[in-house]
């Protein structure tokens, strides 16, 4: 299960999930983040328990396609199990703190 | 020479064919049926219609109106043509003996036929092709003839590695044109095949077993017209053998190269060997998977039976769990799972009836760091290979299996020892 909810803001489109990105859901996460066309795109992934290589991929994908348009896509705030996940299969580089330095963001 | 003088007196009606002093009987005479048609061509260009009722590599039996004595041509193919010289004394009306005076062809010439162009002739295949290009668009006859020849030569090839065993069919009926005479093969699947070669002028393969189940042909049937056509059959028996020989050896160096490079924690094992390993201990929990949103279910089943665990280990389980379930719907369309308790290892096992890995495809599928940008299988496989303990893979065309060893040392006992 999971809850998407969109924020939009000064040119951010901020997505905070809840509950569990894979397989199943990410469909939903897919769907909204079609819609959206801000210059930087936050996904907030502190409500998610869970996410399999689906989920993964499908943010790699996302982060692939916003750069390709001139945008960019962070990932904030990931639980421990999910940030070693996210680790473990090279996409700790798409996190907040690793993309942008000095927290220029915030 | 008086014998057929008397004969075309005495027996007029004798047909030379029959008679021992037209072309000598021996291993090397052939009578091909029907005779096969020739034209011999005189030094003016001039024609004469002939049919070949007996040869041997030195000598040809015509039947023609050519007159005899007389030295001609006869060109077979483009680059195939044979003078010959009508010898007077040897038959009589119309039927004579012409001897082979040289042999022209591509490569250069010769004093007989060599054996490729006798057993062309012999064996009727050139009768064959000439009849199939006879009735086609004159521009389109020599094209055919030569992808006929081109054809004829591979079976000649055959014939010459003894490999292969080359037929014609017509009519429900087999002629043996070359190749391994004694392969004694199936007839009856043979002629179905045969059957729906010409039934639907389409060219098709068979691999069929003997009724003994000792031997295994490959069936190539090739359509002539609707009611003719060739068959070559191959006894592969032995391929096969070879072939799941070396299956075996490639098995056997994929299982020792894999566990080498997972330090010894990813096994492929046989049928025999999975059977134990998904029976071992107690089971907690099992289910099934048809489609996507059976496997959060699957997952929360797993969370309910999983003993109490730190975190950490309950995610790990659930994430591998995840993964497998995920390609068991990807490559199989489904697949079940269970999760199984021995002392302080719970073992999670996800089958599949589908395809299977193939030997190429398993050290790439299972091994391959982020192979997960292309694919998701590798990346869920580095994961589970990430967070399992031991992982046993079973994979064949009748299914796969995985199990994946989680060492589960109680939360409260992992704080005792802290």
């Amino acid at each position: 299960m999971l809850k998407v909810d969109v924020y939009v803001a000064r040119g951010v489109c901020r997505v905070v999930l809840n509950g569990e990105l894979d397989v199943e859901t990410v469909a939903q996460l897919q769907e909204v983040v079609g819609k959206a066309g801000e210059h930087t795109l936050e996904v907030d992934l502190s409500g998610v328990s869970f996410v399999d290589s689906t989920g993964l991929k499908s943010l790699l994908d996302i982060s692939n396609d916003w750069r390709q348009k001139g945008g960019r896509m962070l990932i904030l705030r990931p639980q421990p199990d999910v940030a070693e996940v996210m680790r473990l299969v090279g996409l700790d580089r798409l996190l907040a703190q690793n993309t942008a330095p000095g927290g220029e963001e915030r | 020479m008086q014998r057929c003088l008397e004969c075309a007196k005495k027996e007029l009606d004798r047909p030379c064919v029959e008679c021992r002093y037209f072309i000598q009987p021996s291993p090397l005479r052939r009578v091909p049926s029907p005779p096969v048609r020739v034209f011999l061509e005189d030094e003016h260009g001039r024609q004469y219609p002939a049919h070949i009722l007996a040869l041997n590599t030195t000598e040809f039996g015509l039947e023609t109106e050519a007159p005899v004595p007389g030295r001609y041509v006869i060109r077979l193919l483009e680059s195939l043509w044979i003078e010959v010289a009508g010898v007077p004394f040897k038959g009589k009306n119309n039927v004579h003996v012409f001897d082979i005076l040289r042999v022209h062809r591509k490569q250069g010439t010769a004093r007989r036929l060599s054996k490729e162009e006798y057993q062309l002739l012999a064996g009727s295949a050139g009768e064959l092709i000439q009849e199939i290009s006879r009735h086609l668009p004159e521009h389109l006859q020599d094209l055919v003839r030569e992808k006929l020849l081109a054809e004829v030569e591979k079976s000649e090839l055959i014939n010459a590695l003894k490999v292969g065993k080359v037929m014609k069919y017509e009519g429900g009926r087999f002629r043996y044109l070359s190749g391994q005479a004694d392969l004694d093969l199936p007839m009856e699947e043979a002629e179905k095949l045969m059957r729906q070669v010409t039934r639907q002028a389409e060219h098709r393969r068979e691999v069929i077993i003997s009724a003994d189940g000792q031997k295994v042909f490959d069936l190539h049937g090739v359509p002539f017209d609707h009611r003719s056509g060739g068959l070559l059959a191959f006894d592969i028996t032995e391929v096969i053998e070879k072939e799941r020989k070396m299956h075996r050896q490639e098995m056997q160096a994929y299982r020792e190269a894999i566990a080498a490079v997972t330090g010894g924690r990813l096994y492929l094992v046989n049928g025999e060997e999975m059977e134990k390993v998904v029976s071992e201990g107690i089971e907690l929990a099992r289910g099934e998977v048809r489609r996507t949103h059976d496997i959060p279910e699957a997952r929360r089943a797993m969370r309910e039976a999983l003993p109490v665990l730190d975190s950490r280990r309950r995610h790990a389980i659930t994430l591998c769990l995840t993964e497998a379930l995920a390609n068991a719907l990807k490559h199989a369309g489904g697949g079940c799972w269970q999760a199984r308790q021995s002392g302080d290892t719970v073992r999670i096992i996800v089958q599949d009836r589908g395809p299977g890995i193939k030997n190429s495809e398993l050290a790439r599928a299972t091994l391959m760091q982020h192979y997960s940008t292309k694919n998701s299988l590798g990346c869920g496989f580095t994961l589970m290979l990430y967070y399992a303990d031991y992982l046993y893979l079973n994979t064949g065309p009748s299914g796969t299996a995985l199990a994946l060893d989680f060492g589960v040392v109680p939360a409260d006992r992992l704080k005792q020892d802290q």
